[in-house]
């Protein structure tokens, strides 16, 4: 951080002196490489770093039964490295690693004939167990073997020796992210570290790191009552479009191969299928050049399918329980839009009218005025800031105050939703909410990462970061009918999903 | 025919390896200037210490008003004082204003105020549009001054807070950490949580006179960052802190936290198909100048993510775990030390001998020279990350003076962390890393471990009974 700090630094936020109205504006730069790979970059030298945000439109979604897991285990495998990063002999490794797949189908054979044996030759049972764990003993060794080539986590290594901050990856339904913040001098090593990996994903150290995701599962959804509560929730609202799957199942994710991940990697990891922005001390033209030299050589890739699965109509109220040793809490989801319907803004209107705040309409009646919950709150899944690909569900998350039932909470949240589509919207509330719109849109340029993150979503949902502007005013025209109406539509009664975890008593091994 | 194509095979290997093919790994780049802006400083004729940068960029202010004060000075019957106080501040009224009115005005310009009781501190921060600055600083004013305290208020959070104590047990990963902090600092205020009983004990007359007590100007030090000028900040200060009186604050000594724990394994059951470890021993104080040297062997240990010895073993090479590491706290009486893992139920003793062997292995052999270049350049390439935005640097410089410690330490950090050698690395290794004298705590369900607990000590089952 220069001195620059005290002087007027780049004047990003043009003021609207108009009507006492502050609007964000963003001065984006843009341009479009031959093999159609997008880059955003701001130019705002306050202090002497930057952040690279690269958006892949991929995510789960794309996933099908037999590769569920694709998405997110290769977002873990692209941090073991590339051709250039990890590696002391990459030639050595490939033929290494072709012997432990070779390996594991035999592995993976051999477990699906165990129930055969199992059932018609009982006696050669155990010599058929001894036989897969003599297997499982010949891919330890082929993986030890192809660990005297590796640098082990190379890659967080080089990054982490030039300071990185922020340094991580997300797997969602229909993006994938990749980031990083880092001082500005080393624009070039994020270009090369990024590209070689986007050319050659290294599938190092596999077999460890399927069963890290796996344990990732055990961690976020098992063993989380509010995930595990979650999941239901999802699995029911969903019947046909693939949302349904809200983490990958471990029985689908530790059957992964390197073949299944690579298939995924080079149908959706296309150029024109990226969307990248560089926000920080950084120049256009040196982004522009690097670009050319690190991305331009990546040839585009063939255009794939959108997913033409549509979800099909909820046709009355669902529920589902889920049994646990937790707290009650209850999850109520309600079908919504794709980012680009008409109805999307008043949805998202909705969503802050009834979820935004300690003046929202469930916090204030549920937790302040009757005192029903602990907390209330609401969100939508998959929960893009600028819509979801496909429509998603909103959800509403409540905690039942101790010795009120669940069935009274409920109560109170319908009767509120009922409210939305009966009772137009005073103008004071109205404003208030769009006085928010305004200010996260001026808060959301804050720091870099948040903003590279900002745009590099908005270009890749709806091809132009521009949208951002056209939904801002699509929002604040929003009215007291619209409102009405898309409540009345959406949040009607049999639209809903109602998940309710029920407290099962401490009930472990305890002598 | 054969030796030819192998020569030009190696030429071009020569050129496309050193002619031309770069590696990142061999990439230099200098050091970045570490150069921060300064805070402008003064202090009020009542007394706040301010801290000030100015700072164009977006039309925003932020405002963290720090006091001493904070969860130590709970009585110990009277356990989450501090944190009611703070929280009532926000949500109990202020000046003119009701409960209700204080969340909608704030909530319709888009304005936050946060309020919040830490171990030795409260903040009270505001963000806020500058256009509407004026009066979200009011608002601010009000509630610091002028907290009205609603009844029903006091009766809402009191009983809203013993709801969450009921529900203190559900998440594995909350449960290991309390247990942990109860067990280790034992009967120290550092080990202290708010029960069913202690909320009920708390009255509202309580949390006025701490208000009171803790609320005065000459214990106030704020962090002021975004569009305004510096006078813009003293007029502002003037109108609506202008009048808050002085008044003398003492504040009690504190007791250095001791070692009294009876080292062993501490159970707590729950039905969960992993185990959530944690285990550690106290460390050293937020002065101890062995903290630079300590920082940077512990991010080989197990600090520094996947560049460090934990992360490598446990999950790189063995895939036991998705989080796993080990990390230092430095407290005014006394840190700790402490490394946690989450793994399946299954690999429980595999994954805590593990994570043993990696932690005696430093501690005999010390960390290598690599690893400490390593963990030097992250730590001061990376530096400038904790200061890149005006509100990440004027707070700074607020908690530094808070703490009373010197003006230039974020200067002076770095400068330390340069200086630290492979040699001090060891010293400290050897002389504070412990497997043996430990707490050791594992949230799961026994029945389903791969060894007995008692192989690693004497085993306490910890009662999870709400109380």
């Amino acid at each position: 951080m220069s001195k620059s700090v005290v002087v007027l630094g780049i004047l990003m936020m043009l003021l609207a002196s108009s009507l006492g109205a502050q609007e964000a504006q963003f001065d984006v730069k843009q341009f479009t490489l031959d093999n159609g790979m997008n880059f955003l970059v701001v130019e705002r030298p306050t202090a002497p770093v930057f952040s690279g945000f690269i958006i892949v439109g991929v995510g789960s979604a794309n996933e099908r039964t037999g590769n569920i897991g694709s998405a997110h285990l290769l977002e873990h495998m692209m941090f073991k490295g590339s051709k250039l990063v990890g590696t002391t002999d990459w030639d050595a490794e490939q033929d290494l690693w072709a012997k432990e797949d070779s390996v594991w189908a035999r592995i993976d054979m051999a477990r699906r004939q165990t129930r055969y044996v199992a059932l018609n030759n009982p006696e050669k049972l155990d010599a058929h167990l001894k036989f897969i764990e003599s297997l499982e003993t010949i891919l330890d060794s082929l993986a030890e073997a192809s660990s005297q080539y590796v640098i082990q986590n190379e890659f967080d290594r080089i990054y982490t020796r030039n300071g990185a901050a922020q340094f991580n990856a997300t797997t969602g339904y229909d993006f994938t992210n990749y980031f990083v913040s880092l001082p500005s001098n080393r624009l070039e090593l994020w270009f090369l570290m990024e590209s070689d990996r986007l050319k050659h994903p290294a599938m190092r150290e596999f077999f460890p790191e399927r069963d890290v995701v796996a344990e990732e599962r055990r961690q976020s959804v098992e063993n989380s009552s509010d995930l595990k509560l979650f999941e239901q929730l999802i699995g029911t609202a969903f019947i046909s479009h693939p949302y349904q799957i809200f983490w990958e199942w471990r029985s689908e994710e530790t059957n992964l191969t390197r073949d299944d991940l690579m298939t995924f990697f080079n149908t959706y990891y296309i150029p024109q299928n990226m969307a990248v922005a560089v926000v920080g001390d950084v120049k256009l033209d040196d982004v522009r050049k690097f670009a050319e030299k690190y991305f331009g050589d990546i040839p585009r890739g063939k255009d794939f399918e959108p997913i033409y699965t549509e979800e099909i109509e909820q046709t009355g109220e669902r529920r589902v329980d889920l049994h646990y040793e937790s707290s009650p809490a209850v999850n109520i989801s309600y079908h919504g839009t794709a980012f680009d319907s008409p109805d999307e803004p008043v949805f998202q209107v909705i969503q802050r009218l009834i979820g935004d705040g300690r003046t929202s309409r469930l916090y204030k009646s549920l937790v302040l005025d009757k005192q029903l919950c602990v907390d209330v709150s609401v969100d939508v899944f998959p929960g893009n800031e600028m819509g979801d690909l496909y429509p998603g569900v909103m959800n509403i998350y409540a905690y039942p105050r101790d010795e009120v039932t669940t069935i009274d909470v409920e109560a109170a949240i319908y009767e509120e939703l009922h409210k939305l589509a009966t009772v137009p919207v005073d103008s004071l509330e109205l404003t208030k909410i769009k006085n928010n719109i305004d200010a996260a849109m001026i808060w959301s340029a804050y720091d870099n990462l948040g903003l590279a993150s900002y745009l590099a979503s908005t270009q890749a949902l709806t091809k132009d970061w521009k949208y951002l502007y056209k939904l801002r005013d699509k929002l604040k025209a929003v009215t007291p009918e619209d409102i009405m109406r898309v409540a009345s539509q959406y949040l009607a009664d049999e639209k809903r999903t109602v998940a309710t975890l029920i407290p099962l008593e401490n009930g472990g091994d305890n002598e | 025919m054969n030796k030819i194509v192998i020569m030009i095979g190696l030429l071009l290997l020569a050129v496309s390896a050193f002619g031309q093919q770069q590696y990142p790994r061999d990439m230099k780049f200098p050091q970045i200037e570490f150069n921060p802006a300064t805070p402008q400083e003064f202090t009020t004729d009542n007394g706040i210490k301010v801290f000030f940068l100015e700072d164009h960029k977006l039309p925003v202010v932020t405002l963290n008003a720090y006091f001493k004060g904070g969860d130590i000075y709970d009585p110990q019957d009277k356990v989450g004082l501090a944190s009611l106080t703070a929280s009532l501040m926000r949500n109990g009224g202020a000046g003119k204003l009701n409960p209700d009115q204080v969340d909608f005005d704030l909530e319709f310009l888009a304005a936050n105020i946060n309020c919040n009781s830490g171990e030795r501190d409260y903040n009270i921060g505001l963000r806020t549009l500058r256009k509407d600055l004026d009066k979200t600083t009011g608002i601010l004013a009000d509630i610091i001054l002028k907290p009205a305290f609603d009844t029903a208020k006091v009766t809402l959070e009191k009983s809203v807070t013993q709801d969450q104590i009921r529900r203190q047990n559900d998440d594995p990963g909350q449960v290991t950490r309390r247990v942990f902090y109860q067990t280790i600092y034992g009967d120290h205020p550092y080990g202290w949580y708010a029960t069913l009983a202690s909320i009920d004990n708390i009255t509202r007359a309580d949390i006025i006179d701490c208000h009171k007590k803790y609320f005065v100007p000459d214990n106030c030090i704020m962090a002021i960052s975004g569009d305004m000028t510096l006078n813009d900040v003293k007029v502002l200060l003037k109108k609506y802190f202008g009048d808050w009186k002085k008044a003398e604050l003492t504040l009690s000594a504190k007791a250095m936290a001791e070692t009294s724990y009876k080292p062993g394994v501490y159970y707590a059951q729950k039905d969960i198909n992993q185990a959530n470890i944690r285990f550690g021993h106290l460390l050293m104080t937020d002065e101890n100048p062995d903290q630079y040297a300590f920082e940077i062997m512990n991010f080989a240990l197990g600090g520094g993510g996947f560049s460090s010895r934990m992360m490598s073993q446990v999950r790189t090479t063995a895939g036991l775990a998705y989080s796993v590491g080990s990390y230092p706290v430095y407290r005014q009486l006394m840190g700790l030390h402490f490394s946690y893992c989450v793994t399946k139920a299954e690999s429980l003793s595999k994954t805590l001998q593990m994570m043993f062997d990696v932690i005696n292995e430093v501690r005999n052999n010390g960390i290598t020279a690599e690893e400490m270049e390593l963990a030097k350049e992250s730590t001061i390439n990376g530096y400038i990350f904790g200061f890149d935005t005006p509100s990440k640097l004027a707070n700074a410089y607020a908690r530094n003076e808070l703490r009373g410690f010197p003006k230039d330490k974020i200067k002076t950090d770095l400068e330390k962390y340069q200086a630290v050698t492979l040699e001090k690395c060891n010293q400290v290794a050897k002389f504070y890393l412990n497997t043996d004298d430990i707490v050791i705590v594992i949230t799961g369900n026994k029945g389903l471990f791969d060894k007995p607990l008692d192989t690693f000590g004497p085993v306490t089952d910890v009662s999870m009974e709400i109380q």
